[in-house]
């Protein structure tokens, strides 16, 4: 292309140069960037009308024909001019979401578990909902398919409940937390006695341990020595109302005994547990979660581990 | 008009311009390299290596500081000094302050980030330096000011060049801002600590009235200054329109101020605020795009250039980069796109068009053009400023592409009921998605490190040679002398 037929070539400079040679040329502004310019100033103007936009002595412009009818948090019905929290209200109350989700939550509501547990259409809207309370407020410590982490947070997928697993059992364990404890032997018992109480335990879950071991640690775990049966219960299989565990089944929460090749190993573990006793604490959500929230999370942690 | 030559070692002050040139590489560097590692913390959390001074947290303003006041400040205090020096055909107006401004400004950057990472910090996003480095930077930025403006009073030029005005809007505004949203009080006389004078949601709106300006009149304006020398300098060819830089000047100026606000739609703001600033960000669009006209119309004619020029290639996708990220804000300004976009990595993404597409870009093109220059000299090597470019950009693209991904499907996830009415998604679950787009948007920050580190190595080796020919040059004028 030739300087002749550029465009700006007709157009002459300002007469300036900086610098030795920058110079600016005097085109008029594109058409069409003025243009343009002047419709986002007509849209800017239209959306003043017909929304709040300036201030004018102590109130504001409302804009016109943009109310909006919703009743108040206190119940009563109101027209306002557009704004964001009439929105927010009239949205909760006549969304299409809202409306259905408020329409299950009602009859959960005055359900009770046995009505809920039988119900498919009131377990599907249960599910739903509560997947979504336990994703904000118990997946951080018993993770997202509720397996928890073993040592920290109980497993809630299987079929063994510390503190049981009723509904009646759960409700109440959300409701007010509960607060897991076993006390520390490190001051109460020897070695000896630790690898003995450590084999009997073992042995409670069908465990092939030393037979003498598992005698000396019997003798410890069901007497005043070591008084573990206080707790454990003379079968060892625990009492709900301590929330202490089941030591004849292959489940364990604290100790990863499963996971341990070798006895030595898995007694090692179970040893660890009573050296250091146990100190668990799950809060009280009866201040964060309202009652209807609680059922349904109750209703989802039952179906959860099978349920007792 | 004379072209200053040999003698504008003396003419102008250059050694400030050297020196500020040099910590922007050194700060980008360091910046970018704490942004990589940042997005690389978000795709793998491990990185936190549980050490308080380095998780996310902490490290998000050092990366924010240091790119945006570190890189970006020291380049346009090294470019500003350049273009007023050279479009004044003046000298600075004294080199003790511009080396006070220098050494105010280093210290405040390097006090800021060590103190974020001890966890000093406002916690006002881009401005979370605590009361003592706000003074410091308040007493340079006076002196900046004071030098800016009195070198143009000393110009051997009868008229402004509309570089100049834009950098003195910048100048004014910035300080402005600074001082208003600085406004603490120190919780003793003796404590680093110290709690705005502003409280709830006004406290928020001074904070997004100072950010959002901060980005129209620090990464905006004054970056539109440095496009306005270099672009015409290295084409060769006059600024497109005198008329259309006068409009948008002021048109930029007097609509930037209102829009800060966008960024609280949705909260305890009030609603007439909000539509003002989202009705004034639909108005900024084609001010906006007006330095992009200017700038790229200037080439108009001269397109080859392209094809030959690497530097021209950086200026010019630095433009359009600005001038996609100008029609992308308006956009999330409006409330309903912003309902779905705010809280998102479309915001994150939108931001680093902006700053690595047009900050970054247009600087490395102008430090391309004015390092040479500075040590009469050339370019080490253009086919390494072609290496940095497609590296830049390629790692813009991977950026900015997969924080749309991030953003507006975390952004969809959040808001979608399932066929009961409940939320289909947990909070969690959009964060599990997040963790592809995380990976791919760090594998984007290292291009665009790379690329920098190749600009490092350009920049030194030039240096090197023109120390190297200035030293042949005085031994030869020497054996000449011995001669005689």
């Amino acid at each position: 292309m030739s300087d002749a037929k550029k465009p700006q070539s007709a157009v002459q400079t300002t007469g300036h140069a900086w610098d030795g040679d920058i110079q600016e040329f005097n085109n008029p502004l594109p058409n069409w960037w003025l243009w343009s310019f002047y419709a986002t100033v007509v849209f800017a103007v239209v959306y003043w009308i017909f929304y709040p936009a300036w201030p004018v002595g102590g109130g504001y412009t409302t804009g016109i024909m943009n109310d909006i009818t919703f009743v108040d948090s206190d119940g009563t019905e109101k027209t306002s001019h557009w704004n964001t929290r009439a929105l927010l209200l009239k949205e909760m109350q006549e969304g299409k979401s809202a409306t259905l989700s408020r329409e299950y939550l009602e009859k959960v509501k005055d359900a009770d578990y046995q009505t809920i547990l039988g119900d498919a259409e009131m377990m599907a809207f249960t599910r739903s909902m509560a997947v979504g309370l336990f994703g904000d407020n118990c997946m951080p410590c018993h993770g997202a398919g509720g397996a928890g982490v073993i040592g920290l947070f109980p497993n809630l997928a299987d079929d063994d409940w510390l503190w049981g697993g009723t509904v009646e059992d759960i409700e109440a364990t959300i409701t007010n937390g509960r607060y897991g404890f076993m006390p520390s032997f490190r001051e109460t018992f020897d070695e000896q006695q630790l690898d003995d109480v450590a084999s009997y335990v073992l042995s409670l879950s069908g465990h092939e341990v030393d037979d003498a071991a598992a005698a000396r640690g019997k003798d410890i775990f069901q007497t005043q020595t070591g008084g573990c049966y206080y707790c454990h219960g003379t079968d060892g299989k625990g009492l709900k109302s301590q929330g202490s565990a089941n030591l004849t089944d292959q489940i364990w929460t604290i100790a990863d005994v499963p996971g341990a090749a070798t006895l030595e190993d898995k007694k090692s573990l179970v040893r660890q547990v009573v050296v250091n006793g146990v100190q668990r604490t799950m809060p009280a959500w009866k201040d964060r979660l309202d009652e209807t929230q609680i059922k349904l999370l109750t209703v989802y942690v039952h179906e959860l581990g099978g349920g007792q | 008009m004379a072209q200053a030559g040999m003698g504008s070692t003396q003419q102008y002050n250059y050694e400030i311009i050297r020196k500020f040139a040099f910590m922007a590489l050194v700060w980008g560097v360091l910046g970018m390299g704490a942004g990589v590692y940042i997005a690389s913390e978000l795709a793998w959390p491990f990185l936190n290596f549980d050490i308080p001074q380095i998780t996310f947290g902490r490290l998000r303003p050092v990366h924010t500081t240091l790119v945006i006041f570190g890189f970006g400040g020291s380049a346009l205090f090294a470019t500003s000094y350049y273009i007023v020096q050279r479009t004044c055909q003046t000298r600075l107006y004294s080199d003790w302050m511009a080396n006070f401004t220098f050494w105010g400004w280093q210290s405040a950057i390097a006090l800021g980030v060590v103190g974020y990472m001890m966890g000093y910090t406002q916690s006002r996003e881009y401005a979370e330096f605590e009361w003592p480095v706000d003074l410091i930077i308040l007493v340079t930025w006076v002196v900046y000011f004071t030098v800016y403006v009195q070198t143009l009073r000393r110009r051997s030029q009868p008229h402004i060049y509309v570089a100049n005005w834009f950098f003195i809007a910048f100048l004014l505004v910035i300080a402005l801002l600074h001082i208003f949203n600085n406004l603490a009080v120190p919780v003793g006389l003796f404590s680093i600590k110290s709690y705005s004078l502003f409280s709830g949601v006004q406290d928020a709106m001074t904070q997004w009235w100072y950010g959002h300006n901060a980005v129209g009149f620090f990464l905006t304006a004054a970056f539109l200054g440095m496009m306005y020398y270099f672009v015409p300098k290295q084409a060769g060819r006059p600024v497109y329109s005198y008329r259309l830089s006068i409009v948008h000047f002021w048109a930029l100026s007097f609509l930037y101020m209102w829009v800060g606000a966008h960024h609280l739609h949705w909260t305890a703001l009030p609603d007439w605020t909000s539509t003002l600033a989202a009705t004034f960000s639909i108005m900024l669009l084609l001010p906006s795009w007006g330095g992009m006209i200017n700038g790229i119309m200037t080439l108009s004619g001269a397109w080859d250039r392209l094809r030959t020029d690497p530097i021209m290639l950086f200026l010019i996708t630095a433009l359009s980069f600005y001038g996609m990220s100008t029609f992308e804000g308006p956009l999330m300004s409006l409330k309903s796109v912003n309902a779905l976009s705010h809280y998102t990595d479309w915001t994150v993404g939108h931001v680093h068009s902006g700053a690595l597409g047009w900050v970054a870009m247009v600087t490395f093109g102008s430090f391309y053009h004015m390092i040479p220059r500075l040590y009469d000299t050339r370019l080490y090597s253009t086919r390494l400023v072609y290496a940095h470019f497609w590296l830049a950009t390629i790692g813009i693209v991977l950026y900015i592409t997969s924080m749309w991904v991030a953003g507006i499907f975390q952004g969809l996830m959040l808001r979608s009921f399932d066929d009961y009415g409940n939320l289909a998604y947990t909070f969690v679950e959009t964060v599990a998605f997040l963790h592809s787009p995380y990976m791919v948007r760090a594998i984007g920050g290292m291009f665009f490190l790379t690329g920098i580190l190749v600009m490092c190595w350009n920049v030194y080796m030039t240096i090197r040679n023109a120390r190297a020919e200035a030293a042949a040059l005085e031994a030869k004028l020497a054996a000449k002398m011995a001669r005689i």
